[in-house]
């Protein structure tokens, strides 16, 4: 019973992976829901696109975005990585262990 | 401690890693990847010669003090090169296209793509790297130092 | 024709190692079987032409999580236990 579920599940999540890949970009284009390939708003892309080269001289469109025009993002990220780096450290130093370390 | 040839070829692979993390960051504003990605892969290397000789030969290589140092530095100097555009706002490009360090202009479209660019984004990006590859590789030397291997 | 069949062929095995991953008592090989999912997983980023997320995937995922996995099983429990 369990096998029959689990390869109904398999089947079913399978072809619903194949109908996005094989059809990418017409996949929930009229209407509403998931707009894979054709975007609805297009304002701040062509924005970015068309600009980014030279406003910040640089080739790599994503990388721009990500630290300059996004740069509080990255920002938080970074702030995110140092909090984990720090709640690692601070509860992994009440197991025994390493204890003549420093 | 692993065997012979997993140290073997840890020994090798170690350099090619890390040259190719360094690669992904200083080159993050021309090609795919960037400061994140470039550290996670430093931090990779650092995990496999820390697997293959174990933690207690390994320690007296690579310090946690100076991969937390380098974390804290690496933030610094993100918040540092942010501050100061501040003239004109936040997180401002001052450098790009002004002629100075990282301040060539590109022309707009397809070109080969030049390393002198870009303004504040190799500085960031390295910023960036030198904070991601300091905190991935220390949260693998706390979890290799604290606590007691289980036997079974 | 043979990018599709990669492509399909890459999705079919996501979804057999996430299974695997859930399914295995042994959480050693669990945690290998996702690795093997987070390689999978930044090639079919790769594919849909998002190469600093397969970066990040290919580094994080498949490097760090696995080695961060492997020494948590070492230090704890093995073998999964029914409560």
């Amino acid at each position: 019973m369990r096998n029959i579920a689990m390869i109904a599940v398999f089947a079913i999540l399978l072809s619903f992976f194949m109908y996005i890949a094989l059809n990418p970009a017409d996949f929930g284009y009229s209407g509403e829901g998931l707009n894979f390939g054709h975007p609805r708003f297009t304002d701040m892309d062509d924005y970015f696109i068309h600009n980014a080269q030279n406003q910040t001289a640089s080739n790599n469109v994503v990388t721009s975005i990500v630290f300059d025009y996004r740069g509080f993002d990255t920002l938080g990220e970074a702030t995110v990585l140092f909090t984990a780096v720090l709640g690692v450290g601070l509860g992994l130093r009440m197991l025994r262990g390493d204890e003549d370390d420093e | 401690m692993m065997s012979k040839i997993v140290r073997t070829q840890a020994n090798f692979l170690y350099p090619l890693i890390l040259i190719f993390g360094f690669y992904i960051v200083m080159h993050g504003h021309l090609t795919p990847g960037g400061g994140f990605q470039g550290g996670a892969v430093i931090a990779t290397g650092i995990a496999l010669v820390v697997v293959a000789y174990g933690y207690e030969k390994i320690k007296r290589w690579i310090k946690k003090t100076h991969l937390t140092a380098a974390e804290g530095i690496g933030l610094l100097c993100f918040i540092i090169t942010a501050f100061i555009g501040i003239g004109t706002s936040f997180f401002y490009n001052f450098l790009a296209n002004s002629g100075l360090i990282f301040g060539e202009s590109i022309p707009y479209g397809i070109n080969p793509g030049y390393l002198n660019t870009a303004g504040t984004l190799p500085i960031m990006n390295l910023a960036v790297g030198i904070e991601v590859l300091g905190g991935l590789g220390a949260i693998i030397l706390y979890m290799m130092a604290y606590g007691r291997e289980v036997s079974e | 024709m043979i990018e599709d069949i990669i492509h399909v062929l890459i999705l079919a095995g996501l979804i057999v190692t996430a299974y695997l991953a859930v399914k295995l008592r042994d959480l050693l090989a669990a945690a290998v079987v996702l690795g093997v999912f987070s390689f999978l997983l930044s090639l079919e980023f790769y594919i849909l032409q998002a190469p600093d997320v397969a970066i990040a995937e290919a580094g994080i995922g498949a490097g760090l999580t696995t080695a961060i996995f492997v020494i948590a099983v070492k230090k704890t429990a093995r073998w999964e236990v029914e409560e």
